[in-house]
């Protein structure tokens, strides 16, 4: 196996040259095979989980793991913002032995849904769920029918497709798939999750149109988390004290608890530990900073942003929430979705708002265009500084960031730590 | 009592990178003036008046909903001509715009009608015209993001909005972007268009309110610092 000790050469220099690990490994190993993938996962013993979908891909893949690894089960995983080809060769090398042999029962990545529809193939997976589909970082990916139809494409070479029954794209799926297991949610909490369309409500609801297999029952705010209760079709049932909020960590706990049932893990036992299942990067974590506690919310797209100002309108008035966007390829180059999110339904919320990053200004106009003031600072050590000052001491503020623009402060709050998040 | 009307055509299916931004604009900056509009959506199949509306808005849309609402069009294709011709105010973008030529050849040799408001055809390409763009206009730089496949030509007469300082526009070779007949604005301007270019938003509520009051309305100025900041971080921004 040169490529896979290729590979592995590769990455101790990049790290030794600072570079962190990176994609690289996968990257020059692809090159020198272009089947490593492929050998790799077929030593995995159980099979390949791949999650897939617009939003909570990182968050349910997390979750999965904490099920399996429960369990006993040996589980390899991709770290967060390598979920394309190179990224998930580069996690195969790094854990394979020099003879290029992987040890794991279970291997459960993380696929962007651009990358899903020429890796399935490779990766034959055992089940692949995808979470939802909604518009995200057009500029990148062109239309959403685009991508639903390479997540639809990947399906069909999945054992198992685990799949969002209250997403009518997601739904449509189930016709290219083997076998397919669905999750959903109540009608109370399906009709509160944000649409798109922020001038005229929500369009006419369609009833689900397939029987759940897990069920979302209720998802009720408490501490930094919230309480879910899971309602399986067999007729188990488990309450679960989540440690993310938000309806959405509800569908994506459901998602991971299906996908656990495929490997024989009872709903009992995903739920304890889902119980122990900690944010994922960004996801809702909260870090200590000079004697605040600083609670991060990721936005990638309006979805993701509707699903932020949802958590935040629910918050007791005078929150401090800075709102970080930046403009890069990882973040989407066109800010024009700032426009597609309900930002109106924060007017009446009386936090305090700041905006930051390289398109703080665009920020600040979505803002001031929904009746909000917000200060702007596109410099981010300014732009915290001005941020922690409006939360007292032992209070919490909230960062709303993009991906970039959250990495930025994460070397700020904990410098290294962003790298080692990223590239470990 | 409002004191304009605006038609948004097919908000659900032609609401895509941000156009509803666009009405959110018209009715701010009319609200800041203490004036009122009043937004009535115009789905499919749904029979609406165009000759009440003072100022008609269309956005872009996936290709999907582009073929779901271009049979709509075509009923109301008599009612549009004449709106046009009685000088009612419309902002149509990207994929609305582009039904608002002759027609639309997809890339796989599929002939969508338009509805020939503009003289001008769309053909679909490979490769997508993706980024920030600068117009240079009448009405002064419009900034804002383009995304689209379809490259446009506009017949010798047509009149474009402006011409491309930065990015692509209506097509990679000629420089033009949009399309004007008198009141009738087209472009591939998204962004939103309207929040980063106040000017241009204002120049399309004057002529709507000059026409439903007369020649002497004008519209008090505002602080649009912010607007301007934001428009010019835009321009910079690849």
């Amino acid at each position: 196996m040169a490529a896979c000790a290729l590979g592995r050469l590769t990455g101790r220099l990049s790290r030794f040259l600072g570079r962190g690990g990176s994609a690289l490994p996968g990257l020059v190993a692809e090159k020198v095979d272009p089947h490593l993938i492929e050998r790799l996962v077929a030593a995995v013993r159980r099979g390949v989980v791949v999650v897939t979908g617009t939003n909570g891909k990182t968050t349910t893949t997390k979750m999965l793991v904490a099920m399996l690894e429960g369990e006993g089960l040996e589980v390899i995983t991709n770290p967060t913002g390598s979920n394309l080809a190179r990224g998930i060769a580069s996690r195969l090398i790094e854990v394979a032995s020099w003879r290029g042999r992987v040890e794991a029962d279970v291997a459960v990545f993380e696929v962007d849904e651009a990358a899903v529809r020429p890796l399935a193939p490779r990766l034959e997976p055992q089940v692949l769920v995808v979470t939802n589909m909604a518009r995200d970082q057009l500029d990148r990916f062109g239309e959403l029918a685009t991508t639903a139809s390479h997540a639809a494409a990947a399906v069909r070479h999945a054992a198992v497709a685990v799949l969002n029954a209250d997403d009518p794209l997601v739904v449509e799926m189930a016709a290219g798939a083997a076998a397919a297991r669905f999750f959903g949610a109540a009608a109370p909490i399906r009709r509160a999750m944000p649409s798109d369309s922020s001038l005229y409500g929500d369009l006419p609801e369609a009833a689900p149109s397939v029987m759940l297999d897990l069920s979302l029952e209720r998802a009720e705010a408490h501490g930094d988390g919230q309480v879910v209760e899971l309602a399986a079709a067999s007729g188990e049932r488990a309450v679960v004290r989540l440690q993310v909020p938000g309806a959405y960590n509800g569908y994506n706990a459901a998602a991971a608890a299906l996908a656990a049932a495929e490997f024989g893990v009872p709903l009992g036992r995903a739920a304890a530990a889902l119980e122990s299942t900690g944010p994922a990067f960004g996801r809702g974590q909260v870090l200590e900073y000079r004697g605040r506690r600083v609670k991060l919310l990721l936005v990638k797209n309006p979805a993701g942003l509707n699903q932020a100002i949802r958590l935040l309108a629910a918050l007791p008035p005078g929150a401090e929430v800075l709102v970080a966007i930046n403009d890069l390829d990882a973040d989407g180059r066109d800010v024009s979705w700032l426009w597609d999110a309900r930002v109106e339904d924060l007017a009446q919320s009386g936090h305090r708002f700041g905006t930051a990053g390289i398109r703080a200004y665009d920020m600040a106009l979505r803002l001031k265009y929904a009746g909000l003031e917000a200060w702007s600072e596109t410099d981010f050590p300014a732009a915290l500084e001005r941020f922690l000052a409006g939360v007292p001491e032992g209070e919490t503020g909230y960062l709303v960031p993009t991906y970039t623009a959250m990495l930025r402060f994460l070397d700020l709050l904990r410098p290294g730590a962003a790298k080692r998040e990223v590239w470990s | 009592m409002s004191d304009l009307i605006i038609a948004h055509l097919y908000p659900y299916e032609m609401n895509i990178y941000g156009d509803t931004g666009n009405v959110i604009t018209l009715c701010r900056r009319l609200q800041w003036r203490g004036l009122e509009a009043r937004v009535e959506p115009v789905a499919v199949g749904e029979e609406y008046e165009l000759a009440g509306a003072d100022i008609v808005f269309g956005g872009g849309g996936q290709d999907r909903s582009q073929l779901a609402v271009a049979g709509d069009l075509q009923r109301r294709r008599d009612a549009v001509h004449e709106a046009v011709a009685a000088g009612t105010v419309f902002l149509t973008i990207c994929g609305t715009y582009q039904l608002f030529g002759r027609r639309f050849l997809t890339q796989a040799g599929e002939e969508i009608p338009g509805i020939g408001v503009f003289a001008m055809d769309t053909v679909g390409g490979r490769k997508r015209m993706i980024g920030n763009v600068v117009v240079a206009t009448p009405w002064g730089d419009l900034v804002g993001f383009e995304n689209h496949s379809g490259r446009t030509r506009l017949d010798p007469g047509q009149e474009p909005l402006g011409r491309v300082k930065k990015g692509y526009g209506n097509n990679e070779t000629r420089r033009d972007e949009g399309a004007v007949i008198g009141n009738c604005f087209g472009t591939y301007l998204h962004g939103s268009l309207l929040p980063k270019n106040p000017g241009f938003a204002d120049e399309l509520l004057s002529r709507a309110l000059r026409r439903r009051y007369g020649a002497g309305f004008a519209l008090a100025p505002l602080d649009d610092t912010l607007e301007r900041r934001a428009a010019r971080m835009a321009a910079q921004r690849p």
